[in-house]
């Protein structure tokens, strides 16, 4: 189970850079728009950027504090 | 206001084009659509708000320590591992569906179907996460103590908006292949998408409250 876990945390450390990447670039797409949508589509995809973070402290045992799973 | 513009819009293309006249009340009533669409998700955040600071309340102030124990035993913590995993898919269709808009604003029709299959792939792709999970999760069940019972609304309620969207992208899906879209005139993608990203967020909360907090 040890090793299953460590090789689910590989797979979700490399999606999350590529995701939290492609959310960058996306979201700098969005930068100089300014309609409605445009920015609501920035706080979000700025958001889902922050949780490919918060995955990536997960894949390295930052989080949560005192191990997890 | 609305009206007036409509109206003047109406004679402006009266005599005129059609097209143009048409332009006009679309941009109006898409305005109008947009905001009346932005106010529901604004509701729906009121909604998964509610049911969170219930979560934070029961955690922080009913249960003295978390995991909860039942009959002398603390139950275990959730599969994080497995959780990030099911995250990075989830995240990952909000990118694609963000990349399939783009397409279909770009006129780039091959592009916008294989993002927009993927986005709906990755969709699907988590509810089997999230049943594998519900199937294989050691804490209980919905009513039988606070950890179970915040876990499965909460994500059960996520998980039903999920499924939503699934459904709402297969039908946009169906409709622009349909010709309902064109490159102008396009709302239902926006919406479509500006939902997907909404449910793609909520989980961002929702991962950090149950697996890393």
């Amino acid at each position: 189970m040890e090793g299953l876990a460590g090789v689910e945390k590989i797979i979700a450390l490399i999606g999350a850079i590529v995701v939290f990447i492609f959310a960058l670039i996306g979201l700098r797409g969005e930068w100089k728009k300014t309609g409605l949508d445009d920015q609501v589509t920035k706080l979000l995809l700025g958001l889902m950027a922050f949780g490919c973070v918060l995955v990536v402290l997960a894949a390295f045992g930052v989080l949560p504090r005192g191990g997890g799973a | 206001m609305s009206v007036s513009i409509a109206k003047q819009g109406y004679q402006l293309g009266h005599g005129h084009d059609d097209h143009d006249h048409e332009q006009v009340i679309y941009q109006e009533t898409r305005d109008m659509r947009l905001l009346g669409f932005v106010l529901f998700l604004c509701s729906d955040v009121v909604l998964f708000s509610s049911f969170i600071f219930a979560y934070i309340y029961l955690r922080t102030t009913v249960a003295p320590i978390w995991p909860p124990m039942i009959d002398g035993h603390q139950l275990p913590r959730l599969d994080t591992a497995f959780a990030a995993v099911n995250s990075v898919v989830l995240f990952g269709s909000g990118v694609t569906m963000h990349y399939a808009l783009e397409n279909w604003k770009h006129g780039t029709r091959a592009m916008y179907n294989l993002f927009m299959g993927l986005t709906i792939l990755l969709g699907a792709m988590f509810l089997g996460g999230q049943a594998y999970e519900y199937a294989h999760a050691q804490i209980g069940g919905w009513s039988g103590n606070t950890f179970g019972a915040s876990f499965f609304t909460l994500t059960g309620m996520h998980g039903f908006h999920v499924f939503v969207g699934v459904v709402f992208l297969a039908v946009l899906w169906w409709q622009s292949s349909r010709g309902v879209y064109d490159h102008e005139r396009y709302f239902g993608l926006t919406a479509g998408t500006l939902y997907w990203h909404f449910v793609d967020v909520i989980w961002v909360a929702l991962f950090f409250l149950f697996y890393l907090w």
